[in-house]
């Protein structure tokens, strides 16, 4: 309970401590929510890997149940979580927002709704927490945003919020067939494969919206440019895992009689993210909006190979997750540098900047290189494993998917070469300071400890998955 | 030390090394930062040819499980035989050498602790790639290589004029490579899906008991050749090759030379056994590899950058050694790649000597009667020169002649186009030696003043090539086979070949034909550059073929042409076409369709969104309200 009361508690006191400390009020609430997670990593582990429950109230008549824990891909998320909760603290501390007091409250509470999403094990307040979490990185964005800003996250706000209703709608349904909202009990759950398509269907649009998938991406590109750098990285690392994780946790084990009819479709629409998002990315010029398309791609890939649904497209899948994160709040916090500095953020005005600021040129070129997913990174293994998982599926698919390699190679090292190579642009550019070069550091160190041991991962969350799937198995037999 | 313990030691040597200057390099004073570099190659080497004098049979090493999932697990380990540790050989002796010139080479450069990180880590990559035991361990050294040839090619990033054209190089090097890298990773999920692992050893023993049909095996081999023409620089991924030049010579000499560009030939030796099975893949490796060895002769012919002639020739004799894998002739390829790795570095180490007395010159137009002011650059590119032409008796002769007996034993045909392909060479190769080493100097006085021979620590390895170069052919001498036996010894796959043996009358005529071609190009040569002086002219002069190879089939334009502009046109029309007209149009329509049909509740659709939210808590804060009363 404590990992949600936590940040719940920093929310609610960030709006009273003076304005001086408050950065530092929040770097210490990011570190206490770091240091319980690992007390939690090993307690887990102690216990051999049970899952856990820590909340549940009495089931009453309308079937809440209210109940909250965590198994290991709950485990994982709740790492991922605090950690690049942490990271954002400290990339944002030199940055003026983080003297505000409404922005450090808003952003623990986004934590807390993040956490409340991944021990969520009952539908109702999944779906709750779910749409708590639009509140503050609606707050964040509007009142730190750039400009037209309330034109862009009305676009957003409707967007979700369609997708939302349209889960609310599933999880109201399936409940009608089951006792309460707990997840073994809609688990359970038997249906027809007609109600099980709209079921499935109404959690797709609300998670092929946040993710986002191919065709349902277009309110993306301009928020994350919109909104402010700590938006932009809770967006794609933190809210659109929220949506993957639903896809895992919810959607394919709630209604998996209709997984024959989706699994096609979605891994088209992720494998054609890929490709056209790839494609889009090579000629922006928009630093931020080329690197929302390349995280349309990235993501595009993971969605296809989660919905595989099999032991190994999953895990790779949370480590490609994990490693989207990390990259992803990297790069943005790259963008973020060069447009703080040199007042923009267009290829066309950047260059030469590796020369004045050789710290901050060597972090950028690994945060990019690890993009590409080069050998020693978290991603080399994400990427091999899925598109093995791919090619698996079908050979055509993989092919297809493979091009990733080929296109993010080209985005990326453009980006980097335009803005970071050449004769500089301008006389001075203020190297990293130390708050934004210690959380590059942990990113990369992250990156690289994962890229040589990713069977950390795989312990974590494999029984998990097993669980997971075993339950999924027996609710599919059922029907057959 | 047990091979066991050597092994593992050899690899993580440059990777220690790499790391030591990566993070203390900023602080440490040059010398000793390019000692540090160069001690852990040098220890590297003597602890391979330890394990190499060592080694009686293939011997597998355990390191660790990267990767266990239920029915699939990646390993890192290793295989050491006599195929692994020749090229670890040749790897860390021209890697030691190429470090040791570097110290003189790189001594005014700024980024000098950097330079030596990545070289340090693209030999682990290296070592990594050849030393694994299955294919995983290779693609996680062959992306491992790519990137560090990155690195190293777009070295002068910060350059004021060509800063940004060598992160271009770089780039274009680093993307025709993933393609090829595509290819590869395709030709891996094949093995893995037909033979259930990425073992080499296990791939090959399940090879009889699964028996694969026919297309699969040249499914496979096929995607493993296009991994091997992205690396190796061969039709039609090789224009990357010349544009790495942009990297510094070293660089040029040990990566894009001696090492790097040989993991694609490694890779087919390495899978012999696959590619045995697969004659289709084995034709079209011939033919892909007798194309590119023309063409980039032909157009090593009108170069008047030395190092962008030494790159055509290059990508030309991986050509040439590809048609020897094509023929099956696995040991005259291997035995070609060792001569060419002591040649080449020599002649790109050399052309660095040269750049470097020349204050950074590379327009050998500019250059001429350098034989006078910088004498052992001088003879010891001569040498290399002669090696390369196939000059009788020094090492590329006799590796050029084992692969033209297979020719001919092969074709005849491709024996004459092989035959043709050498003769270009040497001529290249003539013209550039007498147009730099003869006549006279033609560049400005100011650089005549500069003119200097190059330290001890760079002419050093410039002799130890030299020897080399000339001795190397002893290693298989027609008749003795050495070479091939000790290869035929314990490789998996190359001791079922039978070597051919060709009768010493054939041999002695192919010996004497290859000797009177290159005599013909060197008499030719000298009467056109050193007797009448005549110099290339400016390309705008040039007519016909010749100005075709001067302007490199125009191939560059051809490819931008065909591929570059059609993507980049593809991405803004996607992005103004489908993104921002279709996309959002059908989005806003259907916002628009559902206000106009809300009429009723128009009067709470205020169009505000902070209202919305309202709502929304609100809504959510009742429901929790809700349940809880209802507790």
């Amino acid at each position: 309970m404590e990992i949600l009361l936590i940040p719940s508690l920093f929310a609610l006191l960030a709006l009273f401590v003076p304005g001086k400390v408050v950065r530092v009020f929040g770097l210490v609430g990011g570190l206490a929510s770091v240091i319980l997670t690992c007390v939690l990593v090993c307690k887990f582990q102690q216990n051999g890997g049970q899952a856990v429950t820590f909340f549940e109230l009495a089931q009453n008549n309308f079937g809440f149940t209210s109940k909250m824990g965590y198994d290991g891909i709950g485990l994982f998320m709740i790492i991922l979580t605090n950690v690049i909760t942490f990271i954002i603290l400290l990339s944002n501390f030199n940055r003026e927002v983080a003297q505000n007091k409404l922005f450090t409250a808003m952003l623990f509470l986004m934590q807390a709704a993040l956490l409340g999403v991944f021990t969520s094990m009952d539908g109702l307040l999944f779906y709750i927490f779910w749409e708590i979490s639009l509140i503050p990185i609606f707050i964040i964005a509007l009142s730190f945003g750039g400009s037209d800003r309330k034109r862009t996250l009305t676009k957003f706000f409707i967007y979700t919020f369609v997708g939302s209703l349209a889960m609310l709608a599933s999880l109201i349904a399936i409940k009608s067939y089951a006792t309460s909202f707990a997840i073994e009990d809609l688990m359970a759950v038997e249906l027809s494969s007609k109600v099980a398509f709209w079921i499935f269907g109404g959690f797709f649009l609300a998670f092929a919206i946040k993710i986002p998938l191919f065709p349902f991406h277009t309110w993306q590109p301009s928020t994350y440019s919109t909104a402010p750098m700590a938006g932009t990285m809770l967006l794609s690392a933190l809210m659109l895992k929220m949506a993957l994780y639903g896809m895992i946790r919810w959607m394919v084990p709630l209604a998996p009689e209709a997984l024959n009819d989706f699994q096609y479709p979605i891994i088209v629409l992720g494998i054609i993210g890929v490709v056209y998002a790839g494609v889009i990315a090579i000629k922006q010029s928009d630093m931020k909006r080329l690197f929302a398309f390349a995280s349309i791609s990235h993501v595009g890939l993971i969605a296809a190979g989660i919905i595989i649904f099999d032991k190994e497209n999953i895990t790779a899948a949370l480590i490609q997750m994990f490693n989207h994160s990390l990259v992803a709040v990297g790069l943005f916090l790259s963008v973020d540098i060069l447009e703080k500095r040199m007042g923009t953020r267009k290829l066309e005005g950047l260059g030469g900047v590796a020369k004045l600021a050789p710290k901050f040129g060597f972090m950028f070129a690994a945060l990019a290189l690890a993009s590409v997913s080069v050998p020693f990174t978290s991603g080399f293994i994400g990427e091999f494993l899925l598109l093995k998982g791919l090619y698996t599926y079908h050979w055509v698919v993989g092919l297809i998917a493979g091009t990733t390699l080929v296109l993010g190679a080209v985005y990326t090292l453009r980006a980097y070469q335009l803005s970071m190579y050449g004769a500089p642009k301008m006389t001075s550019f203020e190297d990293l300071t130390w708050n934004e070069w210690l959380a590059y550091f942990i990113i990369m160190a992250i990156i690289v400890i994962v890229g040589v041991c990713p069977q950390m991962i795989i312990d974590t969350v494999g029984p998990s998955i097993d669980q997971l799937l075993e339950s999924y198995k027996i609710s599919n037999t059922i029907i057959k | 030390m047990k091979i066991e313990q050597l092994v593992p030691l050899i690899i993580l040597l440059p990777l220690i090394g790499g790391i030591i200057n990566g993070v203390l390099g900023k602080r440490l004073p040059k010398m000793v930062v390019g000692s540090i570099a160069t001690a852990v190659m040098f220890v590297s080497f003597f602890l391979a040819l330890n394990v190499f004098f060592q080694l009686n049979e293939a011997t597998t090493i355990n390191l660790f499980t990267v990767i266990r999932l239920d029915d699939f697990s990646l390993f890192a380990r290793l295989l050491v035989d006599d195929l692994s540790i020749w090229m670890t050989l040749i790897v860390t002796g021209i890697g030691s050498l190429i470090h040791l010139f570097s110290m003189g080479y790189m001594s005014h450069d700024k980024g000098y602790y950097k330079f030596f990180t990545y070289l340090n880590l693209f030999i682990f990559a290296m070592l990594i790639l050849i030393l694994g035991s299955n294919y995983f361990m290779l693609f996680f050294g062959w992306e491992g290589v790519g990137i560090c040839s990155y690195l190293l090619i777009g070295f002068h990033y910060s350059d004021e004029n060509k800063g940004l054209l060598n992160g271009l190089a770089a780039r274009k090097a680093f993307i025709m490579n993933r393609i090829g890298d595509l290819g590869l990773l395709i030709g891996l999920f094949l093995l893995l899906a037909t033979f259930g692992t990425l073992e080499y050893t296990e791939v090959a023993a399940k090879l009889a008991e699964l028996s694969p049909s026919n297309w699969m095996l040249f499914g496979i081999t096929f995607c493993l050749f296009v991994g091997a023409t992205g690396k190796s620089a061969q039709i039609p991924l090789f224009t990357w090759l010349p544009d790495a030049m942009a990297g510094p010579t070293p660089v040029s000499a040990l990566i894009h030379a001696a090492t790097m560009v040989t993991a694609g030939i490694f890779l087919v030796v390495r899978s012999n056994f696959l590619f045995e099975l697969a004659p289709a893949t084995q034709d079209i490796m011939l033919y892909v590899g007798l194309a590119t060895s023309l063409l980039a002769a032909f157009i090593a012919m009108r170069q008047n950058d030395i190092k962008k002639v030494l790159a055509y020739s290059t990508v030309s004799q991986l050509g040439f050694i590809f048609v020897a894998l094509g023929m099956g002739a696995y040991t005259a390829a291997i035995f070609h790649v060792t001569t060419h790795a002591f040649f080449k570095a020599l002649l790109f180490l050399g052309s660095g000597s040269v750049i470097h007395a020349m204050s950074d010159e590379q327009d050998i137009r500019k250059m001429g009667g350098l034989k006078k002011f910088i004498p052992i650059t001088h003879i010891t590119f001569l040498i290399g020169t002669l090696a390369i032409s196939g000059f009788p008796f020094l090492s590329g002769f006799f590796s050029k002649d084992e692969i033209l007996a297979h020719a001919l034993h092969h074709n005849p045909l491709i024996y004459g186009a092989l035959a043709f392909s050498a003769l270009l060479t040497a001529v290249y190769m003539f013209r550039l030696y007498f147009v730099v080493f003869h006549g006279e100097f033609r560049g400005s006085d100011h650089a005549k003043s500069h003119l200097h021979e190059s330290p001890l620590n760079m002419t050093i390895p410039l002799i130890v090539l030299a020897v080399l170069s000339v001795i190397g052919g002893a290693l298989n001498l027609p008749g003795k086979h050495w070479f091939s036996h000790f290869l035929n010894h314990n490789v998996m796959g190359l001791d079922k070949i039978e070597e051919l043996h060709v009768d010493n009358s054939s041999l002695i005529t192919l010996m004497a034909t290859a000797s009177i071609l290159t005599l013909v190009a060197l008499i030719g040569a000298y009467s056109i550059y050193v007797k009448k002086k005549s110099l290339p002219v400016e390309d705008s002069q040039l007519k016909g073929l010749a100005k075709l190879s001067a302007n490199k089939l125009y191939l560059d334009e051809i490819y931008n042409f065909l591929f570059v502009r059609p993507i980049e046109a593809l991405s803004k029309l996607a992005h103004q076409l489908i993104e921002i007209v279709i996309l959002n149009n059908v989005v806003l329509g259907a916002a628009k369709a559902i206000g106009k049909s809300g009429d009723l509740v128009k009067k709470i659709q205020t169009g505000r969104t902070e209202w919305y939210l309202l709502w929304m808590v609100f809504g959510i804060i009742g429901l929790v309200v809700y349940y809880l009363v209802k507790i």
